[in-house]
């Protein structure tokens, strides 16, 4: 019932490294672009340059890679699953087959299907969870603001969004808590949460909920109150006691990024692709 | 005598036009003056957290008029900077702590007000080395005590630097610890800082340190006075609900018994000497 240890959201692990120390909007950006590159990547070449990139980061990060792979775990039956699926389902006229039996039906374009899609998820996974471990979430928080500010001109409320967010990550323990608190209370009056069927167990979820949504509510009320009293009318006219700084740490990142996107697109249009 | 805030036939009806009106306060007229530390005291439902939220416009009267300085708070304009003068620390720390960030969270305030980075940047640090937190600025408040959290929203208030602090039962989810550390702070505050405190609070050896104390009933003012005169006729606070500190009552008891107990006992220094005092 230690329902606060398994929250892992925004885990960061405090370094000093190259990559800790960029500036957070250097690293939002990069992230994007590598995650595009990695959805337009169809070649097991354009994958292992990208494996070989990354790997070179978590290296420089200093970062563990167990550390950096063990969010991966409740994810496997599920990846595992992905891939049957796509060996035995994706249909491509003319691929070579391996194995048929009833409606299933084991081919080479099923087969390199699963890999492409593991590939990516996998990959998607790591970068990530890359960038969430190697920068604070009131980093990210001010680099997201920052960079998300121009939207301002087309009427996207940009810091009132980015506040919603910083306040919704600073109550996810706070609420995390809360649940624990009110199923331990149930338990002392007897609810075995463990116990009964698939519909015996959800049916126990909802005396759970209810208090935990009205609490919520309450906290949000109260919360809006001390905002109020401590002057909050929005994201205008609202200063910021940290500015980001871009340095030339910053500016060789974005180099390497550039020699990197270059590669991949290259090697996205000369390789040929899985299928 | 400079009133800082000044309340006039005061009344506040929640839910008003409606069938289920409550009258929250009745007819307060009451003043605070510059630099005291006001108590305001009262049962669960009396209205002195009713009463408290006038005093920077969080409520506004249903008849009546409230000013701070000379201001109304009837009049919209008047509000950023009654907040800017009145700042109010609540209950439940958990719930007006902004971000996951101690000294982000005390910028918070400064940030609202717009002011350039450098004075943040400064009283930020001024509000951390005040309340002793220098060591905390860089800790998510989740993994801070209950005590230390409350610090950092009082920070968070001071760093406005307002000229008067509310209150609102800041003490109620503390442990004994807590508690102590936080009055400490309070009381320094006024002290070193000069700042008008106004204590809303259950506990009555928080009041004794206060210059005046208010007691609510009703939604309205039953009794208001010194802590050491209103201690002194125990019956009065009875029947509004409140219990007299443990050394006035200590005091009360052996009076009773005959001996000869110095008057004018509110806290356990003077009693323990008055008792040494015997024989």
């Amino acid at each position: 019932m230690e329902l606060t240890k398994n929250i892992t959201l925004g885990v960061y692990l405090p370094g000093k490294s190259k990559i800790h120390n960029l500036d957070p909007r250097t690293k939002i950006l990069a992230v994007t672009l590598i995650i595009i590159l990695l959805l337009l990547s169809r070649s097991y070449v354009a994958f292992a340059f990208s494996a070989i990139f990354i790997g070179a980061l978590v290296i420089i990060s200093g970062i563990p890679a167990g550390y950096a792979l063990r969010g991966l775990k409740p994810m496997l039956p599920v990846l595992v699953i992905m891939w049957f699926f796509q060996l035995f389902l994706f249909k491509s006229p003319g691929a070579t087959v391996y194995f048929n039996w009833w409606i299933f039906e084991a081919t080479a374009a099923g087969l390199h299907m699963g890999n492409l899609i593991i590939l990516r998820v996998l990959f998607l996974f790591i970068v990530t969870t890359f960038l969430t471990l190697t920068t604070s979430v009131v980093n990210l928080t001010d680099g997201l603001e920052s960079l998300l500010k121009p939207l301002r001109m087309i009427g996207l409320p940009s810091q009132e969004l980015v506040m919603t967010l910083v306040i919704a990550l600073r109550f996810v323990l706070i609420l995390a808590e809360e649940l624990e608190k009110i199923m331990k209370a149930q338990m002392a009056r007897g609810v075995a949460f463990d116990r009964g069927n698939f519909i015996q167990k959800t049916k126990k979820i909802f005396p759970v909920f209810l208090p935990l949504f009205i609490g919520a509510f309450k906290r949000a009320e109260e919360l809006i109150v001390a905002m109020d009293a401590r002057s909050y009318t929005g994201g205008k006219g609202r200063t910021k006691m940290k500015t980001l700084q871009m340095s030339n740490a910053d500016f060789s990142a974005a180099a390497i990024m550039l020699i990197y996107s270059g590669i991949i697109i290259t090697t996205i249009i000369f390789t040929p692709p899985m299928i | 005598m400079k009133f800082l805030i000044k309340t006039n036939s005061l009344t506040h009806c929640y839910r008003s036009g409606t069938k289920d009106e409550v009258k929250a306060l009745d007819n307060v007229s009451m003043e605070i003056h510059q630099g005291e530390i006001l108590a305001i005291t009262g049962q669960n439902g009396s209205g002195k957290s009713t009463l408290a939220r006038h005093f920077n416009a969080l409520l506004l009267p249903s008849k009546g008029e409230v000013s701070v300085k000379g201001l109304s708070t009837s009049n919209k304009q008047n509000i950023p900077l009654i907040r800017k003068i009145i700042g109010m620390v609540f209950q439940n720390p958990d719930n007006q702590l902004v971000t996951s960030l101690v000294e982000e969270d005390i910028a918070f305030g400064p940030e609202n007000l717009g002011l350039p980075q450098p004075e943040i940047i400064e009283r930020v640090n001024w509000a951390l080395h005040t309340m002793g937190l220098q060591e905390l600025r860089r800790e998510n408040p989740h993994s801070l005590s209950e005590g230390q959290k409350q610090k950092v929203a009082i920070a968070g208030v001071l760093a406005m630097k307002p000229e008067c602090i509310i209150l609102d039962e800041p003490t109620a989810h503390l442990d004994p610890r807590g508690r102590r550390e936080v009055l400490e702070s309070i009381l320094q505050l006024n002290r070193e800082e000069n700042i008008t405190i106004v204590l809303l609070t259950h506990f009555m050896n928080e009041v004794i340190h206060c210059d005046r104390m208010l007691v609510m009933d009703n939604g309205s003012i039953k009794i208001a006075g010194s802590p050491c005169d209103l201690f002194q006729n125990g019956e009065n606070l009875k029947k509004s609900g409140l219990e007299l500190p443990v050394a006035s009552k200590i005091a009360e008891g052996l009076r009773q018994e005959g001996f000869n107990i110095k008057p004018n006992i509110i806290n356990m220094e003077d009693l323990v000497e008055s008792i040494c005092q015997l024989k």
